[in-house]
Parts: structure tokens; C-alpha cells; sequence
């Protein structure tokens, strides 16, 4: 069965242009809009696999058109195409969520491979996802050994039981890159102190020099990680944003728009939390 | 941080928040912070990463988080905070933090991207934001208040 296309454009000769090179390619076109009101009405009545959206259009550009069409179906597979190609354009695509991007004027080779890919299973995603977890523990034992002179052994590895109840300090590390991401670092107040207490051959100053400790542990771990993921596979780019520290109290924490892969790291310090998730979703770029 | 640096986030919460149903957003106070906050209630996380880094932080009390979830459901009850509400508000707080970077770019700081967030939930908390300074911007949204937590350097 031929791919179904809609054509969002505000231009009657660009619609037909796209039209004649898809219908060329073998594709169908499902039904064609150049405004936000016809988009979204049209993509209601025909449902297609695909969407090309123009970005420059009067009253709502591509990027309104596409947030609109992702918010009533996050499913949509849009491929956005304009003139300009620069970083911007590209962070804000991938900001939005649309699964390609294609220069125009548009070719009919470029435009049917940036299709096939988008539609095709996300081979490098279902890797990550097979690799991440284990590739943070891997971080996370090495350097525990290393820094803190204790064996380390992973006794759990389930999908996140939600919401997870905070043992007392939680680090959260957000990833960007080709996937967005976070990992969730948590552990008791007492055992980062006795880590911290390790490390420094005395007992820390003060609270704050046990958070600071477990923050650069944190970070430590999700940089070597994030950098074994980038080594092993170039086009991932990811990087870690600094830590954000959770304390003093017990929290509950969820991550309603990732899903969370856990394992419960046992030391001679007590046992430390590691959460990992990405999100699906990656803008391809042609 | 340049208090005027928060202009592209305060673009980005009035923008955003009408679209989600909200008729009246208001700014009430802008106050400077240390790195380390206490919070009552929940606490979204959103880590920026680009020519700027650091952390987007938006909290409400429960009651309000309550409140702003059945306004975003178009006034459906909510009398938990289940995974429902909690899926919206992360929803909403994803949109701002990614409008907001838009409009970063267009004050000349680009190639912003950001984590998708993390929601904790507790009474009598502290946060420790990745920065010395944090911003606070108090808003009132519809009779709801909303800390939105600036820690980017």
C-alpha cells in the first residue's frame, strides 16, 4: 500500500510541485492544507502517514502548524522543508518534536530518503535504549571503585516503579543531543556522607560539602557515560547539563514524558539509585 | 546573571500559558536567590545545554498544581495529582522551557536545547540549582500562583 501524504503549503504552485514529485515516487497524496485550521481539519479527516509542512506561511508558520498537529497527535510524522538551513532552524525543529527537516528547493531523491528514513524503525534509538543503562552503571561502578575504594554490585535493573520515593539527595542530570535525556542519581544523606568522608580522608566540613561531592560524582558518572555512548556511536552528540540537587526531605519523583530505566547499585556505603531514560524523537536533517 | 536575561522566559511563560486556557498571566515580583531553595509541593526540572547552562525550575503548592491541571483539562476535577495531571503539567512546562529558547534565539543567544523534565513532589524540600544566583519570577496565573526558578550562567 502506498505512503499517504498531506501537504501543508500556503502556495498552490508548491502543493502541486510536491504533489507531482511524490505521485511520481509512488506515494499518495492523502490530502492537501495551507493554513493551521485546514491542517489540522485535514489531518482529522485523512489521517496520513506523513505530513511535508512549508515553514514560511502567512498568519502561522510551519513551526505554529506543526506544534499544533504534534499537540492533537503526538504521533504525527511531519517533515518540515524551507529555504534556510542553519543551527536555529534545526534546534527549533527539534525543539518541536518534527521528525525531518529537507532544504528546498526540494529534490525528489533527498525528499523520498528523508521519507524512508522517517519512517523506518529507529534503529539507533532501540540501541541507545539497549546500551544507556548499562553503559551509566558501567560509569557508575568504575568510578565508584576508583574514587571511593568500594566494590560495587548492581542488584536490580526494572522499569521505574512510579512515582520512585528519594532515599534523601537526588542529582538530576539533563542530556542533550541527538535524544534528550536525564539520569537520576539518589542516595541516603548518611552514605553520601560516609562516600564524602572516604574521598576527602575526613569527615566533610559541612552539608554542603557532602552535596557538592555527590553533584561531581553525578556529574562524573553521566560524562564518562554520555562519552562511552558518543565514542561507540559519533552522530549521538550527547552532553550533560550541570546537576540540579534534590534534599532534606523525602520527595517522590517521576518523569511523566520519559520512560525511566533503573538499577540499584549495592556498596559497602549502602545502595545508590541510578535512573536513566531518553525520549524518543529525533529531527533528521537532509 | 543579567536580570535582563530573564525577558526571553517571561516572553515565553505569557505567550505560551493563553494558548493552554489561561486569560489573565500576571508577573508579580522579581527576587534574587542562592543556589539553594526551599520548595513546598512540586518542583519541575528542565536542564538547558548550549551557549548558556543551567536549569529552568516551575513550582506550585499542590492545591495550585491541582488547580492549574484541571484549568489545562478544561476544567475537569481534579482531585489527585494522578499521572494525568502530572503529564500535563510536565507538558506545559516542556512548552515553555522550549518557547523559550526560541525566543533566547532571538535575542541573539541560540543553539539552546533542553532535557525533558523531571517532576519531584514533597513537602519541605530543598533544591540546589547548578548556579551561585537564581532568579525568581513570581506569576499568577488565573488566581493560581507559579515560581518559575531562573539558574543559567
Amino acid at each position: 500500500m502506498a505512503v499517504r501524504v498531506m501537504i501543508v503549503d500556503d502556495s498552490p504552485f508548491s502543493r502541486t510541485l510536491i504533489a507531482e514529485t511524490l505521485t511520481e515516487g509512488g506515494f499518495e497524496i492523502a490530502g492537501e492544507a495551507d493554513s493551521l485550521e485546514s491542517a489540522l481539519k485535514t489531518y482529522e479527516e485523512v489521517q496520513p502517514d506523513l505530513v511535508t509542512m512549508d515553514i514560511a506561511m502567512p498568519e502561522h508558520d510551519g513551526f505554529e502548524v506543526s506544534r499544533a498537529l504534534l499537540r492533537h497527535d503526538p504521533k504525527a510524522k511531519i517533515i518540515l522543508s524551507s529555504s534556510m538551513k542553519d543551527e536555529e532552524t534545526e534546534m527549533e525543529a527539534k525543539r518541536i518534536g518534527v521528525s525531518g527537516y529537507v532544504q528546498k528547493p526540494l529534490e525528489a531523491e533527498t525528499l523520498f530518503t528523508i521519507i524512508e528514513k522517517v519512517l523506518s524503525p529507529d534503529t539507533l534509538f532501540q540501541e541507545l535504549m539497549d546500551r544507556g543503562l548499562e553503559t551509566f552503571k558501567e560509569a557508575l561502578a568504575q568510578n565508584l571503585t576508583r574514587m571511593a575504594k568500594t566494590p560495587v554490585e548492581f542488584i536490580e535493573d526494572a522499569d521505574i516503579e512510579e512515582p520512585y520515593r528519594s532515599k534523601g539527595v537526588t542529582t538530576v542530570i539533563g542530556i542533550i543531543g541527538q535524544y534528550t535525556g536525564t539520569m537520576i542519581m539518589d542516595l541516603a544523606f548518611e552514605d553520601a556522607e560516609k562516600i564524602a568522608e572516604t574521598l576527602l580522608r575526613r569527615p566533610a566540613k559541612d552539608r554542603e560539602e557532602v552535596l557538592a561531592m555527590v553533584a561531581e560524582l553525578a556529574n562524573i558518572v553521566g560524562g564518562i557515560a554520555c562519552s562511552m555512548l558518543n565514542k561507540r556511536e559519533k552522530s549521538l552528540g550527547l552532553r550533560v547539563s550541570p546537576p540540579s540537587m534534590f534534599h532534606g526531605n523525602s520527595a517522590e519523583l517521576v518523569s511523566p514524558r520519559v520512560k525511566i530505566q533503573k538499577s540499584l547499585a549495592r556498596t559497602q556505603y549502602g545502595e545508590i539509585f541510578l535512573g536513566i531514560g531518553f525520549k524518543k524523537g529525533s529531527t533528521l536533517w537532509m | 546573571m543579567d536580570v535582563n536575561a530573564i525577558n526571553p522566559i517571561l516572553a515565553s511563560f505569557t505567550e505560551v500559558l493563553p494558548l493552554l486556557g489561561f486569560s489573565q498571566v500576571t508577573k508579580k515580583k522579581v527576587s534574587l536567590a542562592g543556589s539553594t531553595l526551599a520548595y513546598d509541593g512540586i518542583l519541575l526540572n528542565v536542564a538547558v545545554v548550549g551557549s548558556i547552562k543551567g536549569v529552568l525550575l516551575l513550582g506550585m503548592s499542590f492545591e495550585d498544581a491541582k488547580k492549574f491541571a484541571s484549568k489545562m483539562m478544561m476544567g475537569m476535577e481534579v482531585l489527585e495529582l494522578d499521572s494525568l495531571a502530572q503529564s500535563a503539567i510536565s507538558e506545559m512546562t516542556n512548552m515553555v522551557c522550549a518557547n523559550a529558547c526560541t525566543q533566547f534565539s532571538k535575542a541573539d543567544i541560540g543553539g539552546l536545547d533542553i532535557s525533558p523534565p523531571t517532576l519531584m513532589m514533597g513537602t519541605g524540600g530543598m533544591a540546589t540549582l547548578p548556579v551561585p544566583q537564581a532568579i525568581i519570577i513570581d506569576f499568577d496565573c488565573d488566581g493560581i500562583e507559579v515560581k518559575l526558578y531562573v539558574g543559567l550562567a
